[in-house]
């Protein structure tokens, strides 16, 4: 099936998308402009849309009659767009931003003029998606993906979904964006797609003034929201978080900021796919899911790290060589698991690991640590190289407001440290910054050695 | 006091503090290092929080290997490398 098969149930005068200043209905969805059918004709077409509503029309509009799509956020940095054009095998570019476009390629201006005239509906094909990865360590890699395997955990319950207006605070290019408006679209909700380049301010503002009732976002920027002034207007029934670790604090205060909401975290990754979601509030996941994980996949721990087989995800990188699965379809999540009491807990990163004297530190770990005081709004934790013992925990943290004098606070934190971890996991250094860098993701930004 | 002894006597005993450690002697010029109550990490730590306070790990920018063997000889390492 198409996404406009699809949307075909749904109600055709419902609102199916709320921008800063435009409204779509699924009518509007389902009637695209005539660019995209110009577009669909090159086979392989290239996604490079600043406007979400114009990107969601597009994603919606050539999926059965393009070959292949490719989402590109249009703040890619021009050599690395060009790269992953050329590797996409992009023959044009659908853009509403043509300067910021490599040369070389036909370049098709976004337009919302409709179709001059109805051409026959030819018969749907299977469009290939391609995702482009973070590239949070090194060039960023493209991913196939389709309909099916992005809405593997899609829920269709139109009864249930038309309740709900979800917002939207990823770029749609990414995996967790395109979650999102996927969700969104198919469970026939109203998605609020605010200008995510303005201050959050604004975008809870305006999620607020449409009665969003969905959220998703990643643990770091659920810290940003609980902290803006404004953000108790948010009223909710559903809370997702995703994309970094979901720890007891953070779940914590989401269960008692929205007492009544549905409260699930969610295991995804773009080569893995959307694996399994968590709906008891709890961090970690159920050993059980080892044996019988929910939704059709597998999932394996080896040597404490986590695999998981999505049968759907193609194993190799697009264009590439590169394989990301086993020769028995498990992806490498190189993400660290560990079993207590039952569930298995989110460590961390393998490859952030931090060697001090021969012992290995999660990063991850002392952050929830640090996060677990009551001063600290965010923290980040890092490596410092030593001569004794080859690197030490260092950690930089931004301290709620009103909460005592720098010097006290460190002193207290690391007394808090010092309770709950081992000598070699405490931060040996501790800075206080007005502010941590958020990676466009929304994650905690990281620089990986 | 030069102001590398007054740091380093300040540090040496939070650190200590904070990594659970307690002092076995009154420190001196002659209270041999690995005798202090001090291991390896605590001086990792120390190290790194000097270089903190006084911009200089002598450890690092030496380019022979020295191992104090003294807190009187960790002293004067460091007020060799700050210079007067």
């Amino acid at each position: 099936m198409t996404l406009r098969q699809f949307l075909a149930d749904c109600p055709p005068e419902a609102t199916a998308i709320i921008g800063s200043r435009v409204r779509l209905c699924f009518q509007d969805l389902l009637t695209p402009p005539g660019t995209i059918r110009d577009a669909a004709r090159h086979g392989a077409v290239a996604l490079v849309l600043r406007c979400p509503q114009a990107l969601a029309r597009a994603i919606v509009g050539l999926d059965g009659i393009a070959d292949r799509m490719l989402l590109l956020s249009h703040d890619t940095p021009p050599a690395m767009m060009a790269e992953l054009l050329k590797t996409s095998g992009a023959r044009a570019v659908l853009t509403d931003c043509a300067a910021d476009i490599p040369a070389g390629i036909p370049i098709i201006v976004w337009n919302e003029a409709p179709q001059r005239t109805q051409p026959g509906e030819p018969a749907p094909k299977t469009t290939e998606w391609l995702l482009s990865t973070s590239g949070t360590t090194g060039t960023p890699k493209l991913v196939s993906h389709s309909l099916q395997s992005l809405t593997r955990t899609t829920r269709r319950d139109m009864g249930r979904g038309r309740l709900h207006r979800w917002g939207q605070l990823y770029n749609i290019c990414r995996f967790a964006g395109l979650q999102v408006l996927l969700q969104g679209l198919l469970g026939g909700s109203t998605l609020i797609l605010p200008n995510i380049e303005g201050p959050l301010e604004s975008q809870l503002a305006l999620l607020s003034a449409e009665g969003c009732t969905a959220l998703s976002a990643t643990p770091t920027l659920w810290r940003k929201i609980l902290m803006q002034p404004g953000a108790e207007a948010l009223s909710l029934t559903q809370v997702t978080l995703g994309g970094e670790i979901a720890d007891a604090a953070i779940l914590g205060a989401l269960r008692h900021r929205f007492p009544h909401a549905r409260l699930v975290h969610i295991y995804a990754s773009t080569e893995a796919g959307a694996a399994f979601a968590v709906t008891d509030g709890l961090p970690g996941f159920p050993a059980s899911f080892v044996e019988e994980a929910p939704g059709g996949i597998c999932l394996r721990v080896e040597n404490g790290l986590l695999l998981v087989h999505n049968g759907l995800v193609r194993p190799n990188y697009f264009g590439s060589t590169g394989v990301f699965a086993s020769t028995e379809g498990f992806v490498a999540t190189g993400d660290c698991v560990a079993l207590k009491d039952g569930r298995y807990h989110f460590l961390g990163r393998a490859d952030g690991c931090i060697n001090v004297g021969g012992n290995k530190v999660m990063p991850e770990v002392v952050e929830h640590v640090l996060l677990a005081h009551p001063a600290v709004a965010f923290a980040r934790v890092g490596a410092k190289a030593s001569p004794i013992t080859g690197s030490l925990i260092t950690a930089e943290v931004v301290l709620r407001q009103g909460v005592g004098t720098p010097e006290c606070i460190i002193k207290s934190i690391r007394n808090h440290c010092a309770e709950r971890l081992e000598r070699w996991q405490a931060p040996a250094l501790i800075k206080v910054c007005a502010d941590l860098p958020v990676s466009s993701g929304g994650k905690l930004a990281r620089s990986r050695s | 006091m030069t102001i590398a002894r007054e740091t380093i006597l300040r540090l040496f005993l939070d650190v200590l503090e904070t990594t659970e450690r307690t002092i076995t002697a009154p420190l001196t010029d002659q209270t041999v290092l690995l005798e202090s109550g001090m291991d390896s990490l605590g001086f990792a730590i120390l190290v790194a929080r000097l270089d903190e306070e006084l911009g200089c790990d002598p450890f690092t920018a030496s380019k022979d290997p020295y191992y104090p063997k003294t807190f009187g000889e960790f002293v004067a390492f460091y007020e060799k490398h700050l210079g007067p």
